[in-house]
């Protein structure tokens, strides 16, 4: 077992996935990634639904076979040595991975001998997880009759179970309420700190992975559209901050946009997105328009880019300025909001 | 191999600690058993368990020419028919048990008799070749015997029957091989001796020389009678336990269902996300796929043994007395089990390989599962369902079946039955196996 060049304890390259689509065409899901992850840090992978991220990452945990490419996990190659690869990953999937009538403590046994763990070793690493996942006093409980926050916790608890280098997180707060998503959160830096774990975490909320990311790859139609820390990001988008002016229901030209980003100056792009709000009989009840501008030094801009506004015949319900986030940065490169 | 038990382990607690499953796995079959085999017991054996087997109808055939002996004719065939058949003697006819246990009717025509089986007139005809007492003749030049063969041709609508008239008719044969043998085995012995004694040779050759070139047929029914008795015939093969015969098919009705879902489980666990994480450990596919099928092996194994058990005081509380149902071989009673189980699983390890979903695996094991019951006497006899009967033979149901039925009864010629369930086992598992890899990709 060894770390590859500079402390990296995952390097992937060139790890393609085609499937056969159902008109008998190829479909490439993953074509042709690339991407190092170090020790001990924290690396996540960032994308909409359908761009790749699962695949590359299912890839990666030797979930599935690559049809071009490879992946080294501590030296080990995934389609070569994919069992020794394997002891060296942890894996916590999006969904609660458990059987439900066996208890929070079978289950973590049961999975751990499937990492060839047993006896005393096992029954003391089980008391450890428990304990670090806050579940020992239910750990005789069946998992159906766990909360969602439990029971995720003890699909993370599976994960940790035989000290993994890497864990894989896939999308860990799917589904859960802002307190557990908090003690998720808590519990992905505890094991970086705590127990030096690299973690390779999936997500498409941006607040999550800005705020625990050490480095972020940015994924979009199979392909690593831009990667680095959240600094480095933010300078590839030249750090401009984003208005938004919310316009109702108003509809607005090309025209209009036009004359905000000529008669402002350092309004780099002005964009307009309407999207309508429905009723519980599905009909249209609202439309909520909102034009967002990029631009350098975003407050200074505000007084002219109102009185463009009004020139432009433009009705400004209220504004919003955000400085430069991973959302900006997402919407730049793809031209497109995450949740799109 | 540890990560392969830890597999059909967690299989079997999981499957037996659901109470709702219990339920259906053991519950339902026993009771539905126990409601049927009683039914049966109280129509035909007056509310006792044991049902008294009697008046089987059987057809006899004697194509057997009559062979001369030192200027006696003998005719084995018709040693064999009048078995079956009434003497005349009253005192001597009530110690025939054959008589009360069949009700022979002796034709000409082989095809006819066949033809009568088929029709259900008959539960099996008992066809004696032409060449039958001449095959039964030993010579000087020649010793060894070549008996030919008695044709029992069976009904496959009554399968206890027929299985009784085929052993009664092997019994009676073998008595007649046997004596032919030891005849052989002497003269052998004595031809032997005298090419090695010059002296017994020589009184030998004086001897032999005013001997009959041939030996009759060694059995002859005044010097050595049939030999099979009233406690035989009475306790083992002419009692029919409906628990056994209908407990037996219910278990194995139930058990295909328990296979199916056993090997469906794989499909779910995909859709719940914890086969991924299996294949996520450092555990191979193979493995994987081993430990769930033994996990379902385990369940039927288990279900049926527990059926059995229960069955079993079932049977002991509507007789009133302690007894084995399923006769005294259970070591051959558990090796059909385990053959069953095997065949059931590798059934259903094909099922689910070829579905897409737990839904279709659910639809088509249903529609397996009830037509192996229907043709292996779970719901009716098998009699009523005439020519279609024969579809049964294409069941593991059937074969486990009626080799349970026939331990229950003290026969344990089964080869057939454990042979065709293996190799159904043998072969589905395998196939199951090799399609399966493609349901692991995730």
């Amino acid at each position: 077992m060894q770390n590859g060049k500079n402390g990296t304890l995952v390097e992937v390259r060139d790890l393609a996935k085609t499937f056969k689509g159902k008109n008998g065409k190829d479909v490439a899901a993953v074509k042709g990634v690339s991407l190092d992850i170090r020790q001990g840090e924290i690396f996540s992978l960032l994308g909409p639904n359908g761009a790749g991220k699962t695949t590359t990452i299912s890839m990666i945990s030797g979930l599935l076979a690559p049809t071009r490419g490879d992946a080294r996990i501590g030296g080990y190659s995934i389609t070569r040595q994919g069992i020794d690869a394997k002891k060296l990953i942890g894996v916590v999937p999006q969904e609660i991975a458990l059987y439900p009538t066996l208890t929070a403590r079978q289950n973590l046994e049961f999975f751990g001998r499937m990492y060839s763990m047993g006896g005393a070793e096992l029954t003391k690493r089980v008391d450890e997880v428990l304990d670090f996942i806050d579940l020992t006093d239910r750990q005789h409980d069946k998992i159906e009759t766990f909360s969602g926050g439990m029971k995720r916790r003890v699909n993370i608890g599976v994960g940790l179970l035989h000290k993994p280098r890497l864990l894989y997180m896939d999308e860990p707060t799917v589904g859960i309420d802002p307190q557990n998503r908090r003690r998720v959160l808590d519990t992905v830096k505890r094991l970086q700190s705590e127990q030096g774990m690299t973690v390779l975490y999936t997500s498409h909320l941006m607040e999550e992975v800005q705020e625990i990311s050490d480095r972020i790859a940015i994924i979009d139609h199979g392909q690593i559209i831009a990667g680095g820390t959240l600094g480095e990001l933010i300078q590839q988008i030249g750090e401009e901050d984003r208005i938004f002016l919310k316009v109702g229901a108003a509809a607005i030209s090309e025209a209009q946009l036009a004359q905000l980003r000529r008669s402002v100056e350092g309004v780099t792009k002005a964009t307009h997105d309407r999207r309508e709000i429905k009723g519980e009989d599905d009909a249209v009840v609202d439309v909520d328009g909102v034009i967002t501008v990029l631009a350098k030094r975003g407050r200074k801009a505000l007084p002219p880019l109102l009185q463009a506004a009004e020139e432009a015949d433009i009705t400004v319900l209220s504004v919003e300025v955000r400085e430069p986030d991973l959302e900006a940065v997402f919407l730049h490169l793809t031209g497109r909001a995450l949740r799109d | 191999m540890s990560k392969i038990l830890n597999i059909a382990w967690k299989e079997l607690y999981i499957t037996y600690t659901d109470r709702s499953l219990l339920l259906v796995m053991i519950v339902t079959p026993l009771a539905l058993a126990t409601i049927i085999g009683s039914a049966f017991s109280g129509m035909v054996g007056g509310g006792g368990n044991d049902i008294p087997v009697q008046n089987i109808p059987t057809a006899i055939v004697n194509l057997d020419a009559p062979t001369e002996f030192n200027g006696q004719t003998f005719s084995m065939g018709q040693t064999l028919v009048d078995l079956f058949t009434p003497s005349g003697d009253a005192a001597q006819d009530a110690d025939n048990v054959l008589l009360a246990l069949t009700d022979a009717a002796i034709l000409s025509d082989a095809e006819a008799a066949r033809a009568g089986v088929d029709d259900g007139t008959y539960s099996a005809a008992i066809i004696i070749p032409a060449n039958f007492s001449q095959s039964l003749t030993v010579t000087q030049d020649n010793l060894s015997l070549n008996v030919a063969p008695v044709e029992v041709y069976t009904s496959r609508a009554a399968p206890v029957s027929a299985s009784i008239i085929k052993a009664v008719t092997e019994n009676i044969v073998s008595q007649f091989v046997t004596g032919g043998v030891t005849v052989a085995a002497t003269i052998g012995e004595l031809v032997e001796r005298a090419q090695e004694d010059v002296g017994f040779g020589l009184q030998f050759a004086v001897g032999s020389a005013n001997w009959q070139p041939d030996f009759a047929p060694a059995f002859t029914p005044d010097s050595q009678p049939i030999t099979i008795s009233q406690q035989t015939v009475s306790r083992q093969v002419a009692t029919f336990n409906p628990l056994v015969a209908f407990g037996a098919a219910q278990a194995l009705f139930f058990m295909i269902f328990t296979a199916i879902q056993s090997a469906n489980s794989l499909l779910y666990e995909r859709r719940d996300g914890t086969l991924q994480r299996l294949i996520a450990s450092p555990t191979s596919r193979l493995t994987i796929l081993l430990g769930k099928l033994l996990g379902a092996l385990a369940n039927c194994v288990v279900q049926v043994a527990l059926l059995f058990f229960f069955l079993n005081i079932v049977g002991i509380v509507l007789s009133g007395r302690m007894q084995i149902i399923w006769g005294d071989n259970l070591l051959l009673v558990a090796a059909v089990i385990f053959a069953g189980s095997l065949a059931a699983c590798g059934i259903g390890a094909v099922v689910t390989a070829i579905a897409r979903t737990p839904e279709q695996v659910n639809i088509v094991g249903g529609l397996i599962a009830m037509f192996f019951g229907l043709f292996s006497g779970a719901f009716f006899d098998l009699r009523s369902l005439g020519d279609l009967a024969i579809l049964g033979r294409a069941t593991p149901n059937y074969w486990a079946v009626d080799a349970f039925t026939q331990l229950s009864l003290g026969q344990t010629a089964i080869t057939t039955n454990l042979l065709v369930l293996l190799v159904i086992g043998a072969v589905t598992f395998v196939i199951g196996l090799g399609l399966f890899e493609r349901r692991l990709n995730v």
